[in-house]
């Protein structure tokens, strides 16, 4: 067996560690979950002189506190050792607000090799970095790389093997700070030491500074560690009081202070300016318009319009192809090639099987182009913008600025819109996020919408249109509201949004994130698609010699054994129920699978309809066609993001509740409306 | 005087952060912390963008108002 090497790679938000990480690993990259929460786990592996190299991405961070869970995430892995190299990415054009991170990093006792990024991007700025300045103060390996470029990665990778064989042992820098905050620093830690037993697994100074920073995590380990924790809160309280008196500030936010400045002064000894920067930069002037709403709205919906039509007009033709092979060109071949196999196996291969798989394929080409058309607004650096410009809106709901570009995707299509939120920073607001897509009505409604328009209100077919759609919104936010309350989203929210600088994308990563995204989408989400829509066909096709989908079959049975949940709300046939069946699978089969129900095809349906239905219960079945559950992709794009069933299991139950008692409203308000 | 009350190209310095702990120590870890000078780049209507320690921050209305400056 291979010699293992683990590296977990540390690092502000926007400091090109998935750009290092495709530079090392490639496409050779699994994204999953960390234990128990939402926050993406990344983990690269590549091959450098006889070893595996494996690289954790852990969640970009400002700081090593615990109020955010990425923080404590980050923090808790460094703690837990399991791993061999600590590489902190660090942005060298921002080098004094990065190093805040190094020092945090330092004060744990960590000793990482120090990973300055962006080489390139800082000479473009008439800059230049001493690195060797940089490695005698903080006594650290420092390496210079650039991600893009390819620079400096053989010395990295180089690095990675002395550092994790144990062959060069850095010797790390104490951070040492002012007369005021040591003194302070010391007398905690002296009583700590009286306090605390022995075998206390964090180291003492660290923990000295966490308390004076009042970290909530860490006040929690006091309550558990310490024998008199009340003696080292009084004394806390006896030093914040003295350090008010002499410096006029509070105790965190003294200890921030000197952390950046020291951070700032190790900075200016190591970057040498060759130049003077513009007081004005045109980024700014750019920043102004695209940020202040009257003139950032109408850019802000011109791009995501241009998304749109880019990514349904490219991809509709190659989803046809598709669609296509496995509806049609395929089964066909199966129903000539293999006319000896009994017709029940004929239809598990072809409406099962076949379908399934393509019920999978179809997804690809929106998701390619999206992902890919999502990577590079987030790499020009609009995405950060457009999340500023929407934040004030979106905090009303408990939610930020971030979550608005999904929301908006989703009326294309849920499913890469629940994958569009893993540009959100906070882990809480992406899983509200995730779980108020399907509410937001997706084009695969909007077939079911024109077929019971059509039938009942021919000439107010627009507003029933818009007012679906309102409906929709109007549940995801008010979803959002108490869902955001109850898990502390609203708490989560980002205080500031960072402004990257507006660069041309690097396309070796859009391309390979955009494939190592589908990939991931095939093997995990395609499996869920792929099992549950041959369970679909067995219930329509069982018990064996049954019409498919017909009375006798299960799922004929299961729709009248449900129809009575329905009547409520003016449905008294069980054909519509079996069509609410199948569009768990995707929601336009709802149409087709009715056409097919009323032997009528989708051309005679309205006629079909309008004898079965009133208005007031065609209402009341386009509203729980929009909330009832979302699509079995959208489900298994959020089991994945979520890491388990747990969520998405909530989400059904609670879109099902929720379907029934509003159509059923609609259905009683709307008789009282129409007569 | 706060933060979203500054004008475009003002340099300020920050007197206090008036909030929890958890906001002051965000924001202090990017350089907002009593006693740093910004740069308004931009503010309102919409958000407010300081220039702090050579990165451009996008700081919502809510939060700027909470942001005590004074003029340098």
């Amino acid at each position: 067996m291979k010699e293992k090497v683990r590296v977990a790679l540390v690092g502000n938000p926007n400091v090109g560690k998935t750009a290092i990480m495709n530079a090392l690993a490639g496409t050779n990259e699994k994204v999953g979950n960390w234990p128990g929460v939402t926050v993406q786990k990344k983990v690269g592996r590549y091959n450098f002189r006889g070893f595996e190299v494996e690289l954790i991405d852990l969640p970009g961070i400002y700081s090593l506190t615990s109020y955010t869970i990425e923080e404590r995430v980050t923090r808790n892995f460094l703690f837990s050792g399991e791993y061999d190299v600590v590489a902190d990415v660090i942005d060298v054009t921002l080098l004094g607000r990065n190093l805040y991170l190094t020092l945090e990093l330092l004060e744990m006792g960590i000793k990482p090799v120090v990973v300055l990024n962006k080489v390139d991007e800082l000479e473009n700025l008439g800059f230049s970095v001493d690195k060797e300045a940089l490695a005698r103060i903080l006594k650290l390996p420092v390496v210079e790389v650039s991600a893009v470029r390819r620079k400096g990665l053989e010395e990295l990778s180089e690095l990675f093997l002395r550092v994790g064989t144990g062959a060069l042992k850095p010797e790390g820098f104490t951070p040492s700070y002012s007369e005021v905050l040591e003194n302070s620093i010391e007398l905690l830690r002296l009583k700590l030491k009286e306090l605390l037993p022995s075998d206390f697994p964090y180291p003492l100074r660290w923990f000295s500074i966490k308390l004076l920073e009042k970290d909530p995590e860490v006040l929690e380990l006091l309550k558990k560690y310490a024998s008199e924790p009340e003696t080292v809160l009084s004394e806390l309280k006896r030093i914040e009081d003295e350090v008010r008196r002499k410096e006029g500030i509070d105790l965190p936010s003294l200890v921030a202070r000197e952390r950046f400045l020291l951070a700032s002064r190790i900075a200016t000894k190591a970057v040498k300016s060759t130049v003077d920067l513009p007081r004005e930069r045109l980024s700014d002037k750019l920043d102004r318009v695209v940020t202040n709403p009257l003139t950032g709205m109408p850019i802000f919906f011109l791009i995501m319009w241009a998304v749109f039509k880019l990514t349904f007009e490219l991809s509709s033709p190659i989803g046809d192809a598709i669609d296509y092979l496995f509806s049609q060109l395929l089964p066909s071949l199966v129903e000539e090639h293999l006319r000896a196999l009994p017709p029940f196996a004929i239809s598990l291969l072809n409406d099962g099987v076949l379908s399934g798989i393509g019920a999978v394929m179809v997804f690809l080409p929106v998701l390619g182009i999206l992902y890919l058309l999502m990577t590079l607004l987030e790499d020009t650096g609009y995405m950060a913008r457009a999340a500023a410009l929407w934040d004030n809106f979106m905090r009303l709901f408990g939610l930020s600025g971030a979550s608005v570009i999904p929301m908006i995707l989703g009326f294309g299509c849920n499913v890469p819109a629940v994958y569009a939120t893993r540009a959100m920073r906070s882990a809480t607001q992406r899983l509200v996020t995730m779980l108020i897509i399907p509410w937001v009505s997706c084009s695969a409604r909007l077939p079911v919408y024109a077929v019971f328009t059509a039938a009942f209100f021919k000439e107010n077919q627009s507003l029933v249109l818009l007012s679906l759609y309102l409906l929709g919104i109007a549940l995801a936010l008010a979803f959002a509201f108490l869902a955001s309350r109850r898990l502390g989203a609203d708490r989560e929210s980002d205080f500031f949004i960072e402004l990257p600088p507006y660069k041309l994308p690097s396309w070796s990563v859009v391309f390979n994130q955009t494939f190592i995204e589908v990939k991931e989408f095939v093997t995990k989400a395609g499996t869920v698609i792929f099992a549950v829509s041959v369970f679909i066909w067995a219930l329509a096709s069982l018990p064996p010699g049954v019409e498919y989908a017909g009375e006798g079959s299960l799922v004929g049975r299961i729709g009248k054994l449900l129809l009575p949940l329905f009547q409520p709300f003016g449905i008294e046939d069980w054909k519509p129920i079996v069509a609410l069946i199948f569009g768990a699978l995707a929601k336009e089969v709802v149409v087709g699978t009715l056409g097919a129900l009323y032997g009528t095809g989708e051309e005679g349906l309205e006629k079909a309809i309008s004898s079965s239905f009133t208005p007031e219960s065609a209402l009341a079945f386009m509203v729980f066609t929009l909330l009832y559950v979302p699509c079995v992709a959208t489900i298994a794009a959020i089991k994945q993001e979520t890491g388990g069933w747990k969520y998405p299991l909530l989400l059904v139950a609670v879109e099902l509740l929720t379907a029934w008692f509003v159509a059923f409203a609609v259905y009683r308000v709307s008789g009282l409306v129409f007569s | 005087m706060n933060l979203a009350q500054v004008k475009e190209g003002e340099l300020v310095r920050i007197v206090d952060v008036l909030g929890g702990l958890g906001l002051r120590n965000r924001l202090a870890s990017i350089g907002i912390f009593p006693g740093a000078q910004v740069k308004v780049v931009k503010s309102p209507p919409g958000p407010v963008i300081v220039e702090v320690a050579g990165s451009r921050v996008a700081i919502g209305q809510g939060m700027a108002k909470k942001v005590e400056v004074e003029p340098l």
